[in-house]
């Protein structure tokens, strides 16, 4: 069993990575990516797991401060060696799972109206 | 599924397999057909073929490691996939068959001492394989996504090919059609009908050694608890990182995953004016022009998918995901000079895995992602989007050359998903981890009979490869093992005789 889970951990940033790019995701299904981005979290390998877990408690800490919208937002650009590694980790993760939940979802998130599908 | 035995805190078998897959399940087989006994211990879960959707992430998480989110860390990394259920990666590939190369055998005989490695010998066996396996080409259409490939090189006078894969189609199927012929569908069951048994959802720990010979094997099951399973034999099934790390957690060092070997890619996605996606299946053509260094092919594109490919660059990128019927996904896939480490860390429950790809590696990456761009220009495809940081998209031939300025291979997504060589066999000092029939080099009755003992990557899906000489491995296991058996039973009559005379 994983000592240490990872949701109050990753599931902060994710959700802030998660609004800022993509601001009309319905915040039910914003949980529920960040639920399961946590989740594969805790499967990680476990020295991926290990290393992932000191990268994502730096961002936590930030995140906890008033600078976490700008932080996440430079963080999102940049594509800095490891740490950038731990965005594009969270990033793909959601991704795969919002658009294999919701296929018609747009690229802001929004869900594609009924009609127009 | 009859064979299935319940967990117990004490096991006992004639032989013990670890690992279920391509090599697992061929000699658990081939070994309880010939009257021995025969326990198969799972990591993971039995999984009905069917009963997932393939491609998807409920597959991911019930049938690969990790949820398939596993790296061999390096510059760059390189994600890889390994099958983590009963039949191993059998249940969860391509499906796409590949006869074990002849030049490849050659080499490897000859330049890593192999004995009685014979081409003709495996290609007898590929044929059993392929009865077994019912390996075919798709009787109807193959899908769009597989025809873009075939008519981007027919265009460019490519050499391209459908590949035939371990699939049984009913009469009047099509592409989309076909069962999977894995392994809990063909040698699994075999196994159990003649009286293997097997264990899931059993993890083992680590092999208990007294001198060389290997006595029992420490096991945890799903619920926690542990147990101790004692054998004869054991052979290690167990994959190309899982093996040589359960045989470093056993003590057993030498030359052990030292040289993991892997068929490293890049990715691109393309769009069309058609809709091509049929997210649970992947393209059966392939472009093998360039082969063996260079092949082209065609990945999964569950929409899912296609939004993590456009991630590299998303803003860019991102607006035609809602397009994804119309895209498909498609990669460069290299025979790679590079090697890497697989080590267990006291203390962690995974090894630490690591590769280094060579300037040579570097250079065909690059080469291969804008020859696979060209193809999809040449079918018609409307946008490209590299799987690299910041790529541009490509609509024209004239924004290849700026792509590939564009591109490093340290901003790439690579990954794989063919991992070998990591225990590999021979008769080499210094250089095989097992000897030419598998058998661990300073034990005596440990073996490994998976993708690890192949010297090289071999160039192609490699399961067939692998399966071939797990066979050949086992017949060889069985005549040795009959000999032995025989020997024993004289020199019993003999000393009986000795204290009767």
């Amino acid at each position: 069993m994983r000592p240490v889970p990872s949701a109050p951990i990753v599931g902060p940033f994710a959700d802030r990575l998660l609004a800022l790019d993509l601001p009309h995701l319905d915040p039910a299904r914003r949980r529920d990516t960040v639920e399961f981005v946590t989740r594969r979290v805790d499967s990680l390998p476990s020295v991926m797991h290990l290393g992932v877990l000191v990268i994502a408690t730096v961002f936590r800490l930030v995140v906890a401060t008033p600078l976490a919208d700008r932080f996440v937002r430079l963080m999102s650009h940049l594509a800095l060696p490891l740490l950038g590694e731990y965005v594009r980790l969270v990033r793909s993760l959601g991704y795969a799972y919002i658009w294999e939940s919701w296929p018609d979802t747009q690229a802001n998130g929004a869900s594609t109206p009924e009609h127009i599908r | 599924m009859s064979g299935l035995t319940a967990s117990m805190p004490r096991l006992d078998a004639e032989v013990l397999i670890i690992g279920s897959g391509a090599g697992g399940a061929t000699t658990a087989a081939l070994l309880a057909e010939a009257g021995i006994d025969v326990l198969i211990v799972e990591e993971g879960p039995w999984v009905d073929q069917g009963s997932v959707t393939p491609f998807s992430l409920e597959q991911m998480d019930q049938q690969y490691r990790a949820g398939g989110v596993t790296v061999a860390l390096g510059l760059p990394s390189i994600a890889y996939t390994e099958g983590r259920c009963a039949g191993g990666g059998t249940e969860v590939n391509s499906g796409l068959y590949f006869r074990p190369p002849v030049d490849v055998i050659e080499r490897w005989s000859a330049q890593h001492r192999i004995r009685d490695l014979d081409p003709d010998a495996l290609s007898v066996i590929a044929a059993e394989i392929e009865q077994a396996l019912t390996v075919s080409t798709v009787p109807g259409r193959t899908t769009p996504a597989s025809e873009i490939l075939r008519d981007g090189a027919a265009a460019l006078g490519w050499q391209h090919n459908e590949i035939p894969r371990w699939m049984a189609y009913p009469p009047g199927g099509d592409a989309v059609t076909g069962k999977r012929q894995s392994m809990t569908r063909t040698f699994l069951p075999r196994a159990f009908a003649a009286g293997a048994r097997m264990i899931v959802d059993c993890r083992v720990d680590r092999l208990h050694m007294a001198g060389g010979t290997g006595r029992s094997a420490a096991v945890t099951f799903a619920d926690g608890s542990t147990g101790v399973i004692t054998f004869r034999d054991v052979i290690v099934c167990g994959g190309a990182i899982q093996s040589p790390a359960l045989l470093q957690r056993s003590g057993i060092h030498g030359y052990i995953g030292r040289t993991l070997a892997v068929h490293p890619t890049v990715k691109l996605s393309a769009r069309f004016r058609d809709e091509v996606n049929v997210p649970d299946d992947v393209p059966v053509h392939q472009v093998k022009e360039f082969a063996p260094d260079l092949s082209f092919g065609g990945s999964a594109s569950h929409p899912g998918l296609v939004a993590l490919a456009l991630t590299d660059h998303w803003k860019a990128f991102s607006k035609s995901v809602v397009q994804w019927r119309q895209i498909a996904i498609y990669y460069a896939a290299i025979t790679s000079e590079g090697r890497g480490w697989v080590r267990a860390i006291p203390g962690l429950r995974d090894p630490l895995v690591t590769y280094r790809l060579s300037h040579r590696d570097r250079q065909l990456l690059r080469s291969g992602l804008a020859r696979l761009t060209l193809l999809m220009l040449e079918a018609d495809a409307e946008e490209v989007y590299p799987s690299f940081r910041g790529a541009p998209i490509v609509r024209n031939r004239a924004d290849i050359a700026s792509m590939q300025q564009a591109f490093a291979v340290s901003k790439a997504s690579v990954m794989t998903v063919h991992l070998c060589s990591s225990v590999p066999m021979g008769e080499l000092p210094g250089r095989s981890g097992a000897d030419s029939f598998g058998r661990v080099h300073g034990t005596s009755n440990v073996f490994v009979n998976d993708a690890s003992l192949l010297p090289t990557a071999p160039g192609v899906n490699p399961q067939a490869t692998v399966m071939a000489i797990a066979i050949r491995n086992a017949r060889h296991f069985i005549s040795s093992r009959s000999t032995t058996d025989t020997r024993s039973t004289t020199d019993t009559r003999n000393i009986k005789g000795h204290h009767e005379r």
